[in-house]
């Protein structure tokens, strides 16, 4: 095989690795390249092995990178067959008809806009009435805001921390020598004033898994604003949406109102709506995205209200990955404020030995409690 | 296998590493093309013993930087030695001289503490390896520092210049994982996933670092070790710990596993409470009598 060829062979069989979800960058192609005219081009292992190496292969993306070397070593002497490596990555059903459910939004019936007018005094008391009379759904313009800018302090709080790294500072910290030293020599070797350095503050990361069953219906709008919140305070948010299966939603939050994301949404996760998996969902979840999105620094903050119809044992296995290697776990419940929910639905029953934080979270009270619950 | 490959398979072995193929092809590609290996596996499975190794084989100084989180410039490339400095600087003084005059000389490479990444650019007997270890523990901040050091082998340091490597090093740098390593950084190296070692792999590393141990006793730990993977653990034990295992076994003079010894020594390759808890008794008995098969194989 000439070497031009190899190097036809070798952008196909990248580009159909990238089609397939595999992120390769031209330079990995170089590297691969030049490992190929190092290594025994007859010997199927080490061919295979410098490719893994040089295209820089996680091991979450083995299963599709060997399936199409099995390809391109079959059919390594005909080009034409290449062509069919170039998997298309499956596109969403675009278009599709939006739940008949998903028609929320502010000013989107009359009678909800009378609702907010008339009742905006008394959000803050009797939570427990709150509860149905007063879902966030029916709040209005003015409580909205106010719920927002709980929800940037809570997405703050939750987020957070102090670095171990060091970063020059004006007030009190650790004495920086090298700083100092350099202020002294200007001072004759004197150190008149010593320069500090203290715990930088570290950026948000988060991840937010949200169930959006059937059965969550009537706090959509809550989990809306609470993500789109937490999206704009935290910019390295990732939001997933669950229900019997997992969705990533990051990529349709990046800009854009309420209204807009939610008819984005609903066109774009299946079978809103529907009931829940939460189990498999998480399972799903720690298998394809927990290495890459999940740090010890991560806090992962799962809005759900625990009425699973699958298997438990899926979701103690998840719940235990998250719990390994999450700095926190978070469960905000919507039911959590009625006085008679119980968290024993079984999937909630089997999930809550492994959350940090389990509370409410169903309207403007319970969210300023949890901000205060989290600075603690 | 390229004969080139197998050559680097059989130094790395005679050195100490008894190394997979795919491993083999690995450390031949990342020392052929100059290019620094970044080698990712669960705990224990070898990836800091790959840069000792290829150190020794090569003949070569190890330079090691520790990642941890909070690891700055001043620890990883140079910190000025100021008792040093101080001390030039009071003597300057006490003659009469203006301490200003001294800055050139102060700040120069005589008053420089050469940190790990310093060390590996500077050293003129050759191209040292330097092993960057457990790189994900750093902050992404380092993480780009290390990056432009890595594409130019260059440092600056504002009193002093540039400062350009005279060989290269090379570069090994491992990562468990416990997050994931950025994009730039991984386009600059070639990357090595290490897997558990294969049951005849295992054995011979069992007999390689614990000489004293029996054919029949490293025949059953491997197994057991195999089929204990076999299993869903929340630390799956490697090769470390099957080495410790076999050396904890031969202190007590054992020569074949049984559930008495296991239940000693449990403690060697299992190191999760909700692991040991999780393993009922049915299933150690299980474990163990299916690494007692050996013993009819063993010769």
């Amino acid at each position: 095989m000439i070497a031009g060829d190899l190097v036809t062979h070798l952008a196909r069989f990248a580009r159909a690795l990238r089609s397939r979800g595999v992120t390769i960058g031209l330079s990995d192609e170089a590297d691969a390249a030049a490992a190929l005219t190092l290594v025994d081009i007859g010997d199927r292992a080490e061919v295979r092995q410098a490719l893994l190496v040089t295209l820089k292969i996680r091991p979450r993306d083995r299963a599709v990178f060997d399936e199409l070397f099995a390809r391109l070593w079959t059919d390594r002497d005909s080009s034409t067959a290449h062509d069919r490596a170039r998997v298309e990555a499956s596109p969403r059903p675009d278009g599709r008809a939006a739940p008949a459910r998903l028609a929320w939004g502010p000013g989107a019936s009359a009678p909800e806009r009378h609702d907010a007018a008339s009742e905006s005094e008394t959000i803050g008391y009797s939570p427990e009435a709150l509860l149905r009379r007063k879902p966030f759904d029916e709040c209005s313009e003015r409580e909205l805001a106010e719920m927002e800018s709980l929800l940037a302090r809570l997405a703050f709080r939750l987020a957070t921390r102090r670095s171990r790294r060091l970063v020059p500072t004006r007030g009190r910290g650790l004495v920086d020598l090298r700083r100092s030293f350099r202020r002294a020599v200007g001072s004759r070797g004197e150190f008149v004033s010593l320069a500090r350095r203290t715990r930088a503050v570290d950026q948000p990361r988060l991840v937010v898994l949200c169930d959006t069953s059937g059965s969550m219906d009537q706090h959509t709008r809550f989990l809306l604003t609470f993500i789109l919140s937490l999206k704009r305070t935290a910019r390295r948010t990732e939001v997933f949406a669950f229900n019997t299966s997992l969705t990533r939603l990051t990529p349709w939050l990046s800009a854009g109102k309420i209204r807009q994301t939610l008819e984005r949404l609903s066109a774009s996760v299946p079978d809103w709506s529907g009931g829940t998996r939460i189990g498999e969902c998480l399972a799903a979840f720690v298998e394809r995205y927990q290495d890459e999105l999940v740090t010890p620094h991560t806090v992962v903050v799962i809005l759900s209200d625990g009425l699973d119809r699958g298997e438990t044992a899926p979701l103690v296995e998840a719940m235990r990955a998250l719990r390994a290697k999450a700095r926190r776990v978070i469960w905000l419940n919507p039911l959590l404020g009625d006085p008679r929910y119980r968290p024993e639905a079984r999937g909630m029953a089997a999930a809550l030995p492994y959350v940090d934080c389990f509370a409410p979270a169903h309207n403007l009270e319970s969210l300023e409690r949890l901000v205060a619950l989290v600075a603690n | 296998m390229s004969p080139e490959g197998r050559a680097v398979q059989e130094a790395m072995e005679r050195h100490g590493y008894i190394a997979e193929p795919s491993i083999a092809t690995a450390v031949f590609l990342a020392t052929t093309l100059r290019k620094p290996l970044l080698v990712e596996g669960e705990a224990g499975v070898g990836k800091t013993e790959i840069a000792k190794v290829l150190a020794r084989m090569l003949g070569t100084e190890l330079v090691r930087l520790q990642c941890y989180e909070g690891l700055d410039v001043n620890t990883a490339l140079y910190e000025w030695n100021y008792q040093r400095q101080l001390l030039r600087l009071r003597m300057a003084e006490q003659n009469g001289r203006n301490p200003e005059d001294l800055e050139d000389l102060i700040f120069g490479r005589e008053y420089l503490l050469e940190r790990p990444l310093l060390r590996a650019i500077t050293r003129t007997e050759g191209p040292p390896v330097l092993l960057i270890d457990e790189v994900d523990r750093a902050d992404d901040g380092f993480e780009a520092f290390l990056l432009e050091v890595l594409s130019d082998f260059q440092v600056t340091i504002p009193e002093l210049g540039t400062i350009r490597a005279e060989h290269p090093p090379y570069v090994v740098l491992t990562s468990n994982r416990t997050r994931e390593i950025g994009d730039a950084l991984r386009r600059r190296c070639l990357y090595l996933y290490i897997e558990h070692p294969s049951l005849e792999k295992e054995v011979r590393i069992i007999r390689w670092h614990v000489p004293a141990v029996s054919e029949q006793l490293s025949v059953q730990i491997g197994r057991f070790m195999h089929a204990l993977r076999e299993r869903r653990l929340s630390k799956t034990p490697g090769a470390a710990e099957t080495i410790d295992w076999a050396r904890a076994l031969v202190s007590l003079h054992r020569d074949r596993l049984d559930r008495e010894t296991l239940e000693e020594t449990l403690g060697c390759i299992l190191k999760d409470p909700h692991d040991i808890a999780e393993l009922g008794d049915g299933e150690r008995t299980a474990l163990v009598a299916r690494a007692q098969l050996a013993e009819a194989a063993a010769p």
